[in-house]
């Protein structure tokens, strides 16, 4: 089954994978560690995913304003998620997404949080806003 | 957003790839906040600078802005840092993080900043003008420029103070709109004794201002006819940590608030609140982490240390003797700390045992938890206080200058909590 959503651009690009999801905030120092591309913040909901090459989806940024730095480093080491999808976008992590050249959409016309799975594949193309997802099976 | 010929240009890459990052960023957050166009901005304030806040991977992105033939087109200058390059060893810092700090610092300056090294930089050099556009890091710096000097800014995070240096532009969101810098609520302090409160008190109103209105502009009645820059400094600085206040209307010192109903721009205010003794002394309770008594270190300088306070200090500090189990820090700027020691201030100190500091950062970027046998750290700010738990992993005693002075003579707190 495939479902589009309509959204908005933050950071333009194309990008394609599985999804992983949480409804919590993320931040991005501290709260992800940067040679894993893995989430490490202690009791977070994504503790322990890996979300290099994934589309990764949350709900906003939160905590410290050097954040767009550790998006930076994920790309330049190859361990960024491909693409982003914000329930709405706030300066660190579009500040991230912009200097990590990594494709970013908010704003969707349903909630991404409550469509969208972990595992779920799911396609972006940031220009024109869409958002294609197919479900995982047996989903 | 709509871009002039010189914006698009620079987007396009023209002017190399260091200004074309630096333009694609601020369009970026432009789109976010649906801001319609660039504004010209006149002074940057690069905050962040501690290497320990912003590691490794801000060193990298700025060698590439540099290669990428970027330059500060904007009168910058630099917060304080995890580091004073001349007493590092004194401090008992590890000679890795200050050669770590000195490459961060490299970078800013090779680009043209200025290195105030303050959070004070309105004293030293870096001065935005009323009505014009200013990029800050550092909230407590950018909410005194729009509250004190009436200048227009955010509080921005670190990468996009450098695009708006690089490129000469901000976009035009927040309070850099006139429509959005009314105040909202009106914060009555006519209840409080004024003539015994001292500056860890105001600091603590401020705190519960932060923590109740979140991000509604204040609109401060009730304060007393004189009021100093550092009682304005401590009462606005704490505003921005647990909420994010970037402008407080000082009712009769604010120029965009000659009156309240002048900051409120004619409407009702949103809600009203009054801040008494008992909402200022929970400050203190809440942000205390500790019942334990010994304290390993004593700070002053969240923001930096003016002259005025560092004379307070030496003046309690003359003829006494810091603790051999307790630390002493000030922190201010260098061009503060030269006076200070023109003056003989740094000298009272010193002979007690403190250290008086320059270029250093003792809250967000402070080194504390680097320093053999810190545990428990005692400030007089509530700004300080919000941040030494989280950034350092110690704990903290948030209390007056003078109980702070006194913890580091006895090495025991034994002021109120």
């Amino acid at each position: 089954m495939k479902i589009i959503l309509k959204g908005r651009k933050v950071v333009g690009g194309t990008a394609e994978g599985e999804a992983v999801v949480t409804k919590e905030p993320v931040s991005f120092l501290g709260g992800v560690n940067p040679d894993k591309g893995m989430v490490v913040e202690r009791g977070h909901e994504a503790e322990g995913r890996v979300i290099t090459g994934k589309i990764f989806v949350f709900p906003h940024g939160k905590g410290s304003t050097a954040g767009p730095y550790i998006m930076y480093a994920m790309s330049k080491r190859k361990t960024a998620p491909s693409g982003m999808i914000n329930v709405q976008a706030e300066p660190i992590i579009a500040a991230g997404a912009a200097i990590g050249n990594i494709p970013l959409v908010h704003r969707l016309d349903q909630n991404p949080l409550e469509v969208i799975r972990t595992g779920d594949f799911v396609r972006i193309d940031a220009d024109k806003g869409i958002v294609e997802v197919t479900k995982k099976e047996g989903d | 957003m709509n871009l002039t010929d010189r914006e698009k240009k620079m987007m396009d890459g023209a002017f190399g790839a260091g200004p074309q990052t630096a333009m694609r960023l601020l369009v970026t957050l432009g789109e976010v906040y649906e801001a319609k166009r660039m504004i010209p901005v006149s002074s940057c304030h690069v905050g962040g600078r501690s290497f320990l806040i912003s590691g490794e991977e801000s060193i990298e992105w700025m060698t590439e802005l540099y290669e990428g033939g970027a330059r500060f087109q904007v009168f910058t200058s630099t917060n304080p840092c995890s580091v004073d390059f001349d007493r590092w060893k004194e401090m008992g810092l590890p000679e890795d993080l200050v050669r770590k700090q000195s490459r961060t610092d490299a970078c800013y300056m090779r680009m043209g900043a200025v290195p105030l090294g303050s959070c004070l930089p309105y004293q030293t050099g870096n001065l935005p003008l009323p009505g014009t556009h200013f990029s800050w890091g550092g909230s407590a710096g950018a909410t005194f420029s729009n509250s004190v000097l009436a200048a227009r800014g955010n509080r921005e995070g670190m990468p996009s103070v450098i695009a708006a240096a690089i490129a000469g532009v901000t976009p035009e969101y927040g309070l850099h709109l006139k429509e959005n810098r009314y105040g909202q609520v009106l914060v009555d302090l006519s209840g409080l004794d004024h003539s015994s409160l001292r500056l860890s008190d105001y600091s603590a109103i401020g705190s519960y201002v932060g923590r109740t209105l979140v991000s509604k502009n204040p609109v401060i009645v009730g304060l007393p006819k004189v009021f100093s820059q550092d009682q304005i400094r401590f009462l606005i600085s704490a505003m921005p940590t647990a909420g994010a206040i970037s402008l407080c209307h000082l009712v009769g010192i604010t120029p965009e608030a000659p009156t309240a109903e002048a900051a409120l721009g004619g409407k009702p205010p949103e809600d009203r609140i009054s801040v008494g003794f008992e909402e200022m002394k929970s400050s203190f309770r809440k942000l205390t982490t500790t019942p334990k008594e010994d304290v390993d270190m004593v700070t002053f300088g969240c923001p930096h240390c003016s002259i005025p306070q560092i004379r307070e200090i030496a003046s309690l500090l003359e003829g006494k003797r810091v603790s051999p189990n307790t630390r002493l820090w000030l922190a201010t700027s260098g061009h503060l700390r030269n006076l200070a020691q023109r003056m003989g201030y740094v000298e009272i100190i010193e002979r007690a045992g403190g250290l008086v500091l320059a270029d250093l950062c003792v809250a967000p970027g402070a080194p504390f938890h680097l320093v053999q046998g810190v545990k428990t750290v005692a400030i007089n700010s509530a700004r300080g206080a919000y941040f030494i738990p989280g950034a350092c992993n110690v704990d903290v005693i948030f209390g007056d200058t003078k109980d702070c002075v006194q913890a580091a003579i006895d090495g025991k707190w034994r002021g109120p909590r």
